[in-house]
């Protein structure tokens, strides 16, 4: 099958080289992947300036006022303000700071995040990779962030980061247990880590979302902790702990982080999509079509939430995660294997 | 030389490079770092060796949660701030 995030990349490569009269298949290799890698990080980027957009276009309304519309059509541009507004402020090393430690997890956290999307699919014919475990590679990347996240709060040298650093830790260990038992149980059901088999399964029998409801409840709960959205935002909770983590990054590193989190919300929402709402299928329209109107579907739910919930204490989420989400994960899985060893699915 | 080669050549470099620092490292913290480094590497290098499988887990079970209950716990030990 056509992937297009391969072959136009692929064409452009061959083009130049033929056009400097280089003859290296190993070459064209490369800078094929290498094209493809910037349009992947294009193709992101305007979805998570779109996404910051919406966000804050409905969060105004949540908050009964109309959110930005001076600059640009209906404050569209209002992002690249804010974004040059950043650019222009001084960066600032503190005192004390772990040098190391304080700009090395910038780039973890950064890489990392943007590495998700590399192994999620967004068509039969738009992906980047398509590895047999893609799924389970999409969770190990989501799990580097929270042990950068620690040493991002240790090497601010500040009670706060570090305090920030440590929930982050603490709400981990809560919510990833129930979420990849969740995961497990789609796994059982579909017989396949890929996304795209696991698409191409519920395409043909039903959406995971109506056998496995409580499996999509808890798996709702856990993504939002794992992006660190509002109700479970105890990390960077503004109310107690400044911001965080983030506290001591300045200027354009603190963008970044922002910028970081709209895309791990981007990735969560299309994993979501993915194993549970069907992916890219539906009637009519083109798959890539079906695909981001369900994303953004998933992301105005993130959104709602966000207006609408209060944060969650850091004692209350380890209750939560270890008390009502494990057990309700297990019921969850039990229902998948009776569901695959009675044939009905 | 094929594009595998290289990149375990590129790749175990780093890992030694990376354990090396790990152990010479003053500060446990950067010990620590190194150390998840490390382990991606050796991921990496399962990966080219065709054992996804082994790669995957690797990084989600020790990245994931192993150097973080690490850097839990010797968080705990020593800091200018911790000391007051």
């Amino acid at each position: 099958m056509l992937n297009y995030l391969y072959s136009i990349p692929n064409t452009i490569a061959t083009a130049i080289l033929s056009v400097l009269h280089i003859n290296l298949p190993q070459l064209n290799y490369l800078l094929t992947w290498v094209i493809a890698s910037i349009v992947l990080i294009v193709v992101v980027m305007v979805n998570v300036i779109i996404l910051i957009y919406v966000e804050r276009k409905l969060l105004g309304r949540f908050m009964d006022r109309r959110g930005p519309f001076v600059v640009g059509p209906a404050g569209f541009f209002q992002n690249f303000a804010d974004a040059f507004k950043f650019l222009v402020k001084e960066m600032i090393l503190p005192e004390n700071a772990d040098s190391l430690g304080f700009n090395s997890t910038l780039v973890i956290i950064v890489a990392s995040s943007l590495l998700i999307m590399t192994v999620v699919p967004q068509a039969p014919n738009f992906f980047f990779t398509d590895p047999e475990l893609s799924l389970l590679l999409a969770f190990a990347i989501f799990a580097i962030e929270p042990f950068a996240v620690v040493i991002a709060g240790w090497a601010s040298n500040n009670k706060y980061s570090l305090l920030g650093g440590f929930r982050s830790t603490a709400q981990m260990m809560s919510y990833e247990v129930p979420m990849l038992i969740t995961v497990v149980s789609v796994v059982v059901l579909a017989g396949s880590f890929n996304f795209r088999d696991i698409v191409n399964f519920q395409a043909g029998h039903v959406w995971f979302v109506v056998p496995l409801i409580i499996g999509f409840i808890v798996f709702l709960i856990s993504i939002v902790a794992e992006i660190e959205r509002i109700p479970f935002d105890t990390p960077d909770a503004e109310a107690e702990l400044v911001h965080g983590w983030m506290t001591e990054y300045a200027g354009i590193k603190f963008a970044l982080f922002q910028l970081t989190s709209y895309v791990r919300s981007f990735a969560g929402a299309a994993i979501m999509v993915l194993i549970f709402l069907g992916g890219w299928t539906g009637p009519f329209l083109p798959p890539v079509a079906w695909f981001y109107i369900k994303v953004y579907a998933v992301f105005v739910l993130f959104v709602w939430m966000r207006a609408s919930l209060p944060r969650v204490r850091i004692d209350q989420i380890l209750n939560l995660g270890w008390r009502s989400l494990l057990p309700l994960s297990l019921v969850n899985i039990l229902i998948a294997a009776l569901l695959r060893i009675s044939g009905v699915l | 030389m094929s594009i595998d080669l290289i990149g375990f050549i590129l790749v175990a470099a780093a890992t030694l490079v990376l354990s090396v620092m790990m152990v010479l490292s003053k500060e446990i913290v950067h010990s620590a770092l190194y150390f998840a480094g490390l382990l991606i590497g050796i991921a990496l290098i399962f990966f080219l060796l065709n054992a996804v499988y082994v790669g995957i887990i690797q990084i989600l079970i020790y990245v994931g949660a192993v150097v973080v209950l690490i850097l839990f716990g010797i968080m705990l030990t020593r800091r200018d701030i911790l000391l007051g």
